[in-house]
């Protein structure tokens, strides 16, 4: 009995020191893999960075009004969020290489689905940003014509611009990463045509000597209008 | 040479048929068509009345008939003719060549075929203008070429009687601003019309700009900076009365300010290195008064002009504090409340939204169209303070007053300068 123990555990230490032998030479490459991906997306990092600094990004953000939709999110200038960006992704793609060096089992299988959905999140992410861009530039456009126009309500069309845009960014998005598909453009579609239909029936219907007169003004009197202010030139 | 890439063969050919010339006067024929042969006749009794020993030529740059209109600007009829007048004394014939463009050219394409024929043509002295304008007298021409050709001058603008409720934009804007930051005096800046002498021509021809927006729309402006810039010698002179053909929709206030102020911010960008160490202005030559302003009655809508600018404050607030200075910014929302009778826009105030403007535009804090744009309603709130304050001004009052707004923008010039040097910080 004793000495059936005494295998026992015999047994049990050699197979954790086989285990440890077998284990440590793993770790030891899996940190390796991860402080050479730590060195590889801080180099990554840093000449991005001098790139994008030398095409002045940064100035091309801030004209296109990405930079101000990044200060309105609190995240960093388009340069640093890049660089970050890609040191990240560099670092992570390492580390889940490294991890995949240890073998623990049914991990693998998530790493290789993690890899595949990837490019999926990046597109995404994409579509998000240019379209917040895409209703921020139209929506000041929209704004600054009215205005300058002489329209009762230019913030109300801005605003119905810029919203009807992140709609169509976010669907586009959700159905880029596979979320909900059919419910995602079911709920755009009612959403878009609701907007529409109640838009027409307001400006139609509920106010329609507002638009009788905005009619009026844009066939009729808009010359004799802008003819009444002193010319520029 | 640059015009080998540009000018059709057909026009090559016939500027070969001219030889060398004196005096050159371009036309764009595609608008205003029917004013086209009032213009051309025009330009034809100048040469005949006051240049008679000269070679003349008169470049006609035809659009295809956009109106229906005139015959007699087309090629293949009278435009490509030579003339020679019954009654008249000149001692040669005026030669005319037609540039033919499928479409209308743009004002840009059209003053490079012009300055191109010019060089090729070897003009001493060279006019454009425009057959919208339909006062045009031969005198006008002779007015325009004659400083060029006899006194040596190499930009002559043009000046005009105005209304004194007229040309605000120019008066408030675009003469005080251009004279302070470029040395450049010249109080239209912007017309249809204006003379040059062929060596600017020649100058102009060869700078890599013809591509730009700002030179495609609007080139004369380039090329009033352009001369003063390069020490060339630049006059005024003075013409008259001046009638534009109306053209059925009214006046687009943000496309003009697009041609004109978005165009001066582009000079002022693409000339940095000659205005930001410059000199103080120098006065520009005037043949003729210096300026007439008329003061008939004018149907004005004030009211809208003040409602235009107090709504486009409140609802452009967040554009205006991401282009203007905080100062600035909340000195402007503060007399946005105050009531029509108690409201001015202070010549102080002014020159500082705009420097600020012109500084926005350089560091592009924001597209740069949509800043020229988000201008207009202020420039609306300066027109209303202008005409509150002049109602009843007399010509010389408001000279002296337009003399004052001048040396208010140079006095804040090292704000500008201050400005535009400094590094836009992007918040993280």
């Amino acid at each position: 009995m004793r000495q059936t123990i005494l295998q026992g555990l015999e047994q049990a230490y050699s197979n954790f020191v086989h285990m440890i032998a077998d284990f440590l030479p793993r770790l030891l490459v899996m940190l390796i893999i991860t402080v050479l991906g730590l060195v590889v997306a801080f180099v990554l990092k840093y000449i991005l960075r001098a790139v994008l600094g030398l095409t002045k990004l940064d100035r091309v953000s801030e004209e296109a009004g990405a930079s101000r939709i990044l200060r309105l999110a609190h995240l960093a200038p388009m340069t640093v969020l890049l660089s970050r960006s890609v040191f990240w992704v560099t670092w992570f793609g390492f580390i889940l290489i490294g991890l995949g060096v240890l073998g623990v089992a049914g991990l693998q299988g998530q790493i290789s689905r993690l890899f595949q959905f990837l490019p999926e999140v990046f597109i995404g992410i994409l579509i998000l940003f240019l379209g917040l861009m895409a209703a921020n530039f139209l929506s000041r456009t929209a704004l600054l014509a009215g205005v300058n126009a002489g329209h009762p309500s230019p913030r109300i069309l801005s605003w119905s611009i810029r919203f009807v845009i992140w709609i169509l960014a976010i669907s586009m998005t959700l159905e880029e990463l596979g979320v909900a598909r059919q419910t995602v453009i079911s709920a755009f579609s009612i959403i878009l045509g609701a907007l529409m239909l109640g838009l027409a029936i307001a400006f139609g219907l509920g106010g329609q000597d507002l638009a009788r007169k905005s009619l009026e003004r844009y066939f009729g009197n808009a010359k004799k209008e802008k003819d009444r202010e002193p010319q520029p030139l | 040479m640059t015009e080998d890439t540009f000018l059709d063969d057909d026009l090559l050919r016939q500027l070969m048929g001219v030889g060398e010339v004196d005096l050159l006067v371009g036309i764009s024929s595609h608008s205003d068509a029917n004013t086209t042969s009032q213009a051309l006749y025009a330009i034809e009794r100048s040469f005949q009345q006051h240049f008679t020993r000269q070679r003349a030529v008169i470049v006609n740059a035809y659009g295809g008939d956009q109106h229906g209109g005139d015959a007699t600007a087309r090629p293949g009829n009278v435009a490509e003719k030579n003339v020679r007048l019954a009654e008249s004394v000149s001692l040669r014939t005026v030669q005319r060549v037609t540039a033919d463009f499928s479409v209308p050219p743009s004002p840009g394409m059209t003053l490079r075929t012009i300055l191109a024929a010019a060089d090729l043509l070897r003009a001493r002295a060279c006019a454009v203008v425009s057959p919208g304008t339909t006062n045009f007298t031969p005198d006008w021409i002779a007015n325009l070429l004659r400083p060029a050709y006899q006194e040596k001058f190499d930009f002559v603008a043009p000046l005009y009687t105005r209304h004194k409720f007229q040309g605000l934009l120019a008066r408030n804007l675009l003469y005080p601003m251009s004279r302070a930051i470029f040395g450049c005096g010249i109080r239209e800046l912007y017309s249809d019309e204006w003379g040059f002498s062929g060596r600017l021509a020649a100058v102009c021809l060869k700078q890599d700009v013809w591509h730009e927006e700002a030179i495609v729309t609007r080139p004369e402006a380039w090329m009033a900076i352009s001369a003063i810039s390069n020490d060339f010698r630049c006059c005024q002179v003075f013409l008259g009365e001046k009638l534009r053909a109306t053209t059925g929709s009214g006046t687009d206030i943000v496309e003009v300010f697009r041609q004109t102020v978005g165009n001066l911010f582009w000079c002022m960008e693409s000339r940095q290195s000659d205005w930001l160490d410059g000199e103080r202005p120098e006065p520009v030559r005037t043949f003729g008064p210096d300026h007439e302003l008329t003061s008939e009655p004018a149907d004005l809508d004030r009211h809208r002009v003040f409602e235009m600018f107090r709504s486009g404050v409140t609802e452009l607030e967040s554009i205006l504090s991401s282009i203007l200075d905080p100062e600035t910014h909340a000195e402007i929302k503060s007399i946005v409340s105050l009531q029509e009778s108690e409201f001015r826009f202070t010549s102080d105030l002014w020159v500082r939204t705009l420097y600020d403007f012109a500084a926005s535009y350089h560091h592009a804090v924001i597209n740069r169209d949509h800043l020229v744009q988000a201008l207009a309603p202020l420039y609306r709130g300066v027109t209303f303070s202008y005409l509150t304050e002049h109602s009843e001004s007399s010509p010389a009052e408001i000279e002296t007053a337009s003399e004052a707004l001048c040396v208010e923008f140079e006095r804040q010039k090292p704000y500008l300068k201050e400005k535009w040097k400094a590094k836009v910080e992007v918040k993280s």
